[in-house]
């Protein structure tokens, strides 16, 4: 081993490079504070090989990349390494802080240091960048509006601003160009500026370390290695550890997929918290002073420093250092505290919350039950009766029908005029509609113009001339409609019910008198019972009550929704949202 | 001892990141079930001349890592109809071959003759039984076994209308000198 590395130095000289860093003294001692620029490095690490991880599987384009962000949560250890780099950019954003102030007290940006500050303090924004480009390539829903409006503040910019915003997104929305414009800003751009910014940061470091030549005697001076080194890496694997743990528990995020019809209320990052906030303050044409002015100005106050703390009296410039550190931590901590402590009172913003964790997660089950298709991930909602059933129950449905159980809860019309659908077509939601009371009632024909009609009437007077085995003769005839909803469904005890029901339709009960059953009966005077209740029957019901099958000219509010004697650009509902809707009413 | 407990903090962090890292590379390696044999109906018998083979693509689902293409063309086969009772299918007997040569997994294609076939990148040549054929000057051919023969049965449909060929279609190990299905 010794005569390798002997042989490496006689052509490299590796070790007459390493020496400033074996030899470095540190005159005050070591310090627990000086950790923090060893540490943001092993995260800089952590990141790059996280990174170049996820680099191997991730695929910028709107169909691909929640697909290739998911699959990379399946892949053995995706899910942790996702985590790692999502954290350890969060734990990067911390220490670069705490690594600015540190400095900022111990007046280490003092001539001829003046280049680590400012390059360490342009590794700021260019950091900042870095998380602005990275969190949206999931392209999941709060990704994409998050580009949207940082893209929109971009925008906003005088004179540059539009140009850039076009630039960024490739286009005037966000689309394929726009994840592999981020993509490439995120690895390919910025890294680059970020490893030059670190070559100038470290080398100047390098330079004006002190070494054990230069060092006066003094009693607490020590050398760097180890022990300094033993602090750096205490704290590092500290830090690691943090990162581990919650990528281990929590994970990354990974919203449900891109869909402008999904609403959310997006927010940004914790750390953008501040300036979101900020911008509470500044409205309409002043918005540009939170989202430009503010952080721009903070950052060339940052940048002066080195050149006006020398000519500050001697007891005015530590003052000063530390009410800036003071002020920036306390205007952090107040601006960020305030706006969570909003949201978290905020009961929309919170039933938003819990609505995007239902869809991510419903999302994510699609996916794996069933696959990505080609078209791209966000048509697994999309066509997910599930997800898209309610929405278009609230929309097309919910003015006159609710669809909610016996305890209220579900979609409730606002002037409930027509039937409860919650159940529709089942035995218990049949056996109601033959209920003396409850068929003339709310929840069945209470509010529509049949409230008097034949049917309540037919069926009060079943119930007058009650004989001993009606109640049991109903329960066969439910039994019977509900296995029209779904045939070949029944158990075997259940068969002779359905068969015992059918008869009583066409017989005793006499039903068939004024609906039409199977072979029995005729059309004209009430709705068909063939097939009650099934996705055939309900699909031309929803197309047009008014059709001779159903109600005809007796028909009540009930509007056609896609009549098939229309052509298909005047139905209110497209065949494939009447797909959705019925299967979800039937589920 | 101050020097070995920085050794040993800094491996520690590091294997944070680079022991999932390495199992996350790995993860290609883990068999996703991509082979194995799939029964598909591919041509219908009346379509095929005793004598000249024909190919057709055989469809299925494919799972392309996250991507899941219900209808791909996934392979192609070459069907030939022998002698049989002209008009009775019932008699028919034909045999199919994967296009995938033996060699290095070029698509076989039909010599101009339409008596042989021939793979376009190595000139492998195989007569209409699929055994190797040395090439124009007399020199052994590159295929290492004759072309794959699949399973295939005359299926009719349910209604006693047309009948069908129906392929068992899997791959095999190229490069081998015996036939090796690909798991």
């Amino acid at each position: 081993m010794r005569v390798l590395l002997d042989w490496l130095d006689a052509r490299t000289g590796y070790r007459s490079f390493l020496a400033p860093f074996r030899e470095r003294i540190l005159p005050e001692g070591p310090s627990w504070w000086l950790t923090s620029a060893s540490c943001l490095a092993w995260v800089f690490a952590i990141e790059l090989v996280t990174g170049l991880l996820l680099m191997t599987t991730y695929s910028p384009s709107t169909t691909s990349a929640w697909a290739s962000v998911h699959y990379i949560e399946q892949s053995s250890a995706g899910r942790f390494v996702r985590g790692v780099h999502y954290f350890a950019s969060h734990a990067l954003i911390v220490l670069l802080a705490v690594h600015v102030l540190r400095v900022l007290v111990y007046r280490a940006f003092r001539a001829p240091r003046e280049l680590i500050w400012i390059s360490g303090l342009l590794l700021m924004p260019l950091v900042i960048a870095w998380a602005v480009t990275g969190n949206p390539l999931s392209a999941s829903q709060k990704a994409v509006t998050q580009i949207e409006v940082e893209a929109n503040i971009i925008g906003s910019t005088p004179l540059v601003g539009p140009a850039v915003q076009r630039l960024l997104l490739g286009g005037d929305e966000v689309g394929h160009l726009t994840f592999t414009h981020l993509y490439f800003l995120h690895v390919g751009l910025l890294p680059l500026a970020g490893l030059a910014l670190l070559a100038v940061h470290l080398s100047q470091v390098y330079r004006h370390a002190v070494v054990r030549e230069q060092l006066v005697a003094s009693g607490e001076a020590l050398p760097y290695w180890p022990y300094q080194s033993v602090r750096n890496a205490t704290v590092a694997t500290a830090v690691t550890a943090l990162i581990g743990w919650l990528a281990w528990r929590r994970g990354a995020p990974l919203d449900a997929p891109a869909d402008a019809d999904l609403a959310i209320l997006p927010r940004p990052e914790w750390y953008f918290r501040c300036l979101f906030e900020l911008r509470r303050y500044f409205t309409g044409d002043w918005e540009f002073i939170a989202t430009l002015v503010v952080p721009l100005a903070t950052l060339l106050f940052f940048l002066a420093i080195p050149f006006f703390d020398r000519y500050l009296p001697r007891r005015l410039a530590p003052a000063l250092r530390w009410s800036i550190v003071i002020l920036a931590i306390g205007a952090w901590d107040w601006l960020t505290w305030t706006s969570l402590a909003r949201d978290a009172s905020d009961e929309e913003y919170q039933t938003a919350r819990v609505r995007a964790a239902e869809l991510s997660e419903r999302a994510r089950q699609l996916a794996d039950a069933r696959g990505i298709p080609p078209e791209g991930a966000s048509t697994l909602l999309r066509d997910d009766a599930q997800t898209q059933g309610p929405l278009l129950f609230q929309r097309h449905c919910a003015s006159c029908h609710s669809c909610s159980d016996s305890g209220g809860a579900g979609i409730v019309a606002a002037t409930p005029s027509a039937p409860n659908l919650y159940g529709f077509g089942s035995t218990s939601w049949i056996a109601g509609l033959l209920d003396a009371e409850a068929v003339g009632g709310p929840h069945y024909l209470g509010h529509t113009k049949f409230a008097e009609g034949d049917m309540v009437t037919a069926i009060q007077e079943l119930h007058a001339d009650a004989s001993d085995d009606l109640t049991a003769q109903l329960r066969a005839v439910a039994h019977a409609l509900a296995a029209e909803a779904a045939p070949g469904q029944d158990s075997p005890q259940d068969e002779g019910l359905v068969s015992q029901g059918r008869g009583l339709i066409s017989g005793q009960l006499g039903c068939t008198n004024c609906h039409k059953f199977r072979d029995q009966g005729e059309l004209g005077s009430a709705p068909d019972l063939t097939g009650y209740g099934s996705r055939q029957w309900l699909e031309e019901f929803v197309r047009n009550p008014r059709d001779e099958r159903f109600y005809g000219d007796r028909n009540d509010r009930m509007p056609a929704f896609a009549a098939r004697s229309l052509p298909s650009d005047h139905h209110l509902l497209t065949d494939r949202e009447l797909r959705l809707l019925i299967d979800w009413l039937l589920h | 001892m101050l020097k070995w407990l920085s050794g040993a903090l800094g491996a520690a962090s590091a294997a944070v990141v680079v022991l999932p890292g390495g199992r996350f590379l790995a993860d290609a390696l883990r068999q996703r079930g991509s082979g194995g044999a799939v029964v598909k109906r591919v041509a219908r018998l009346d379509d095929l001349v005793v004598g000249k083979p024909k190919s057709y693509p055989v469809f299925d689902s494919r799972r392309d890592a996250w991507t899941l293409y219900p209808d791909q063309a996934i392979g192609r086969v070459w069907l030939l109809r022998e002698e049989g009772a002209p008009g009775d299918a019932e008699a028919s007997k034909v045999r199919a071959f994967t296009a995938v040569c033996p060699h290095l997994g070029c698509a076989i294609q039909l010599d101009s003759g339409g008596q042989r076939f021939v793979c376009p990148c190595h000139r492998a040549a195989f007569d209409l039984d699929g055994r190797p054929q040395p090439d124009e000057s007399g020199k052994k051919s590159h295929a290492p076994r004759g072309m794959d023969s699949l399973e295939c049965r005359l299926v009719r449909d349910s209604d006693e209308g047309n009948w069908w060929v129906e392929v068992q279609y899997e791959k095999f190990e190229s490069g081998l000198t015996t036939k090796v299905p690909k798991v």
